[in-house]
């Protein structure tokens, strides 16, 4: 018996050989994907810093014209530099943030590292809905689901404490989020963002960017209250 | 010499840093921008920013202080600085912007050695690798 294994080895390894070689060469283009065949989004990715999703910047494209309400347009200013004074960003200016995000997938569920701030976020993708009656939250809810190869992430549920993005742009608790994440090769994700809020906007607006896998990069040590000299010294207040 | 002090000044003029944690605005004047030559008598490569502070003298000689705020030690590690990259008893050149609260407070865009030689450079505004490490770019 052992022999006859041995000798099915030997036959079957050139066989083997040609095999990994097609496999490396088709990992050059394809994408890498979880055993239950949907694209794999894991690892640390660079984005565009969104300072502002109303411009155009490097890897990303803003909405010139935000549609604001008559309630956005009095919202404009923000009192009140939340950030400044280390509370959550919010969901949207977490993706926004300048500093690596590494995305972590399981079949249930992809998590979401950002090392701003050193905090993390859950998007949900075993065909939960949102729970009915959310309490407002700085992040929100997300359930994620796959439309062939793209992941379509929605989120509510927003408390009204944050901005948009660092720009300042406004939000209600009736803000509704919903992204596209699309791995287009082993080394990009296609990335989109649109904006629905009756409350500060008339009609959704989006953002559109590419994120860059960066293998050399890890998630490092970033928090807020160190030396927070603005705040400390009354720089902003 | 002229040329580069006029192009420091258009640099500082156009690219207005973006911080990640506050808004630049809060702070800033960013209509306010000016240059500092001084010494580095300490450096903070601390959280959420890196601080350092710098004695300049003015026309008279008399020595005032500044504090200046640099982009966060995580993404000026990525930029292939380290905290001894800027050191006390460095003579620099700042360019940069005025705090709006009239304090010695600066966000530093530029900081110049005597070569010439930039350090820390790469504000928040800016997470690409300059130069070095262009895998996956």
């Amino acid at each position: 018996m052992r022999i006859r294994i041995l000798l099915a080895c030997v036959l079957l390894w050139p066989a083997g050989v040609f095999a990994q070689n097609a496999r490396a060469n088709a990992a050059a283009t394809e994408i890498p994907r979880m055993p239950d065949g949907k694209p794999d989004l894991s690892g640390v990715w660079q984005r565009p810093f969104v300072a502002d999703m109303s411009k155009n910047a490097r890897d990303q494209q803003g909405e010139p014209n935000l549609p604001y309400t008559d309630w956005a347009k009095q919202h404009l200013i923000e009192e009140f530099d939340y950030s400044a004074h280390c509370l959550p960003l919010g969901y949207t200016r977490g993706i926004n943030s300048p500093m690596p995000v590494e995305m972590v997938q399981r079949p249930d569920r992809i998590v979401l590292l950002y090392e701003m701030n050193n905090t993390f976020h859950e998007i949900f993708t075993d065909g939960r809905e949102h729970p009915k009656d959310l309490d407002p939250s700085w992040s929100g809810h997300s359930v994620g689901k796959w439309d062939g190869d793209t992941l379509v992430v929605d989120t509510v549920g927003f408390n009204d404490k944050t901005r948009i993005d660092t720009e300042g742009h406004p939000h209600t608790e009736a803000l509704h989020v919903v992204e596209h994440f699309r791995r287009t090769d082993p080394n990009h994700l296609a990335y989109d963002v649109t904006i629905t809020d009756p409350g500060a906007y008339t009609k959704p607006w989006k953002n559109v960017r590419t994120f860059t896998l960066r293998r050399d990069w890890e998630i490092m040590e970033y928090n807020c209250e160190e030396n927070n000299k603005e705040v400390n010294e009354g720089h902003i207040k | 010499m002229k040329s580069a002090v006029l192009a420091a000044c258009a640099l500082a003029l156009t690219a207005i840093p973006v911080l990640a944690h506050h808004s630049f605005a809060a702070e800033y004047e960013a209509n306010k921008p000016l240059t500092l030559k001084g010494t580095v008598t300490k450096v903070e490569w601390l959280n959420p920013h890196v601080w350092f502070y710098i004695d300049v003298k003015d026309d008279s000689g008399a020595v005032q202080h500044w504090q200046c705020e640099a982009g966060p030690p995580n993404m000026l590690a990525r930029n292939g600085w380290r905290k001894d990259s800027l050191k006390p008893g460095d003579e620099v050149t700042v360019n940069g912007f005025r705090a709006k609260d009239g304090t010695n407070t600066a966000n530093a865009r530029d900081v110049l050695l005597p070569d010439g030689k930039k350090v820390f450079s790469g504000n928040a505004d800016d997470a690409a690798p300059k130069g070095g490490n262009k895998s996956n770019e």
